[in-house]
């Protein structure tokens, strides 16, 4: 099998993992650093950014989780990359810009330690014998020993093990070979010993969306309790793919996109706003509204709670406006010590005053009469604009009519 | 009449110029580099000012390296008001001081934000974007074409990420050269070097290996063109290895 085709496989098979990021180093060496943001270098046609030569070791694997393409008992073409080969791509692709770095991730091989012990050689190869400097996001083997661990988190930029699914039940239904205690394991070690010499950037995970019976809720309790005990950096969210057919596998053909799609805005909210999981989800409301994003829906179910004065109220209760981020809330703290906010001058700090508008006051003014603050009119003014957005409405609808 | 006042093309340059217009409270109707094409009314004005070398540390040690590195990314756009921008900008630093960049109510001020987050932004596209080529010399080369003069800001990542390459980036737009050469990059006009035609045996073979990964990772069922169209416009794409041929 020549290169090329090898690189085809091995490619294939690690498409699924949704990590990209590049950010969080600033490593520099003779031959590539690390930029402190992360850089995109591209973008496939599925939109998903692509910065690391995502990779499998081997795709070879004693493991037969259902969901999984390398599953053992799929009949499939099974590759594996030595490490110089793995080092002269990653080599070449960086020099010609098309990457930020490595992510190595692999099948298991024989056993955790073996195959753990193959992906330490490949990076050890990388930093000494080439003076790599560029990232490297490595993947963990859960159950293999601790010393590797050790090794291999001294070596890279980031580690991550994979979650997979929200709960012990499902991780039981699909993926008998995996043990939560293992993952859990990895995940506390590399918290406790994490510092600029050991996973610089931190440790990410990953969770599969929609192929067992898990609620929103579920999945954002297991993401805010992992935040919590392990110091994440992300956790990432990966709508199902169906790769295999299984009995107890869900046959869905269109992967749910949009329940990502907002599974991963609350989780912006959870590290960045100041939100809790159980204000936005509860036990009645277990699911996200599809129609109108988290935080425009948190706020329509607590209309009581604003207008929010724009001059006077506090830095969280900005964050918690629809329509501002927090780049304008910071330049909206600073600036107002020293003039009077106009809603054009909002506008210019960067906060989208159409969503914003129904939430705040200016100087204790409306941009808009009063009568238009109820429930119905600005939900019904909200979803209409993320269809928009999404172009299907626009562009579709009216087709149809004529 | 008009006064125009007229500065050679570079940054300390403009500083210079624009500084003694402060300090001596002269209000210019516009300033522009030397070159520039009057109209009827237009009274050019070439002050033939002494040149202070260490203008640019002095101003960082006044203004700080953030209003600095404002004005300075305002001066790379192609705004075509950018250098009344700076000089509305620095008149003001002298009454806001420290708190200047918050004072979103100045058109100066939020229009500086504005542009420099721009410039700052397209630099930051392109260190991603660039594809180098290997020359027959061994010599990476790119080529890039940018709204916004970024080729030196590029060039200060090349310089940290490529330090023991030799490598040549063409802004096409403007026909300059970023030429690095294992210590510091020049930039030059683009007649000034004659380039090796013909790339390294081994090139085509690696292009092709790159593309082929390029595809493969794509995830047919998630396909979302628009998605990649916002993060990767067009207009790019004639430099992009990977997508020049979906053009």
């Amino acid at each position: 099998m020549n290169l090329q085709e090898k690189l085809k496989i091995l490619a294939d098979s690690a498409k699924y993992d949704a990590s990209c990021s590049s950010s969080g180093s600033n490593r520099q060496s003779s031959f590539g650093n690390a930029h402190m943001s992360g850089i995109c270098h591209s973008f496939s046609s599925d939109g998903r950014c692509i910065s690391l030569l995502k990779i499998l070791l081997t795709n070879c694997c004693i493991f037969d989780c259902k969901y999984c393409l390398n599953r053992k008992s799929n009949n499939i073409p099974r590759a594996i990359f030595t490490p110089e080969e793995i080092c002269a791509i990653t080599i070449n692709f960086y020099k010609r810009n098309y990457i930020e770095g490595l992510f190595l991730s692999s099948g298991i091989i024989k056993n955790p330690n073996y195959t753990m012990d193959l992906i330490i050689q490949t990076v050890e190869l990388l930093r000494n014998k080439y003076h790599f400097g560029g990232y490297i996001h490595a993947k963990v083997i859960p159950g293999a020993d601790e010393s590797l661990l050790k090794k291999l988190g001294s070596l890279v930029d980031r580690l991550s093990a994979n979650i997979e699914l929200p709960t012990e039940n499902g991780l039981k239904l699909l993926a008998p070979n995996k043990k939560s205690v293992n993952i859990n394991k990895v995940m506390k070690y590399v918290k406790d010993n994490r510092s600029k010499n050991f996973v610089p950037a931190g440790q990410s995970t990953q969770m599969i969306i929609g192929a067992t019976k898990e609620t929103d809720l579920d999945i954002m309790l297991k993401s805010e309790t992992m935040y919590r005990n392990y110091n994440l950096k992300r956790v990432f969210y990966s709508a199902y793919v169906p790769v295999n057919t299984d009995s107890n596998l869900p046959t869905i053909s269109i992967p749910p996109l949009k329940r990502e799609n907002r599974l991963y805005q609350t989780d912006w909210l959870l590290r960045y706003y100041g939100f809790k999981v159980t204000d936005i989800l509860d036990h009645e409301n277990p699911n996200l509204n599809i129609l109108v994003d988290p935080k425009a829906s948190w706020a329509l179910k607590n209309l009581q709670t604003f207008p929010k004065e724009i001059m006077t109220c506090s830095y969280y209760e900005l964050l918690k406006v629809p329509g501002i981020g927090v780049t304008s809330a910071k330049r909206i703290m600073k600036s107002r010590q020293y003039f009077k906010l106009s809603f054009k001058d909002l506008k210019r700090m960067g906060v989208v005053l159409k969503r914003a508008q129904y939430f705040i006051t200016c100087n204790g003014k409306f941009n808009l009469r009063e009568e238009y603050i109820n429930k119905g009119f600005i939900e019904s003014n909200l979803v209409w604009e993320e269809l928009e957005k999404s172009n299907s409405i626009t562009n579709n609808k009216q087709l149809s009519l004529f | 009449m008009e006064n125009i006042y007229l500065y050679h093309d570079d940054f300390p340059h403009l500083i210079n110029l624009v500084i003694y217009l402060i300090k001596n409270k002269i209000k210019p109707f516009d300033i522009k580099p030397l070159g520039y094409k009057p109209n009827l009314f237009d009274n050019l004005i070439n002050l033939n000012l002494t040149f202070n070398e260490n203008i640019g540390k002095q101003l960082i040690k006044i203004i700080g390296y953030e209003n600095f590195r404002t004005i300075h990314y305002v001066y790379l756009s192609v705004a075509v008001n950018k250098e009344l921008i700076i000089y509305y900008y620095l008149l003001n630093y002298a009454k806001y001081k420290e708190n200047l960049n918050k004072m979103f109510n100045l058109r100066c001020v939020s229009e500086a934000l504005r542009l420099s987050k721009r410039v700052g932004g397209e630099a930051h596209r392109w260190k991603g974007f660039v594809r180098f080529k290997e020359l027959q010399n061994k010599v990476l080369y790119a080529e890039i074409n940018p709204d916004n003069n970024i080729l030196s800001l590029v060039s200060h990542h090349f310089k940290n990420r490529l330090p023991q390459e030799y490598w040549i980036i063409k802004d096409v737009k403007r026909n300059l050269l970023s030429v690095y050469n294992q210590k510091d990059f020049y930039i030059i006009a683009g007649e000034a070097l004659n380039l090796v035609k013909g790339t390294s045996l081994n090139e085509n073979w690696i292009e092709n290996l790159w593309i082929e990964f390029y595809k493969t990772v794509s995830i047919k069922e998630r396909k979302n063109e628009k998605c990649r169209m916002n993060f990767m416009p067009k207009k790019y794409w004639h430099y992009i290895t990977e997508v020049k041929d979906e053009l």
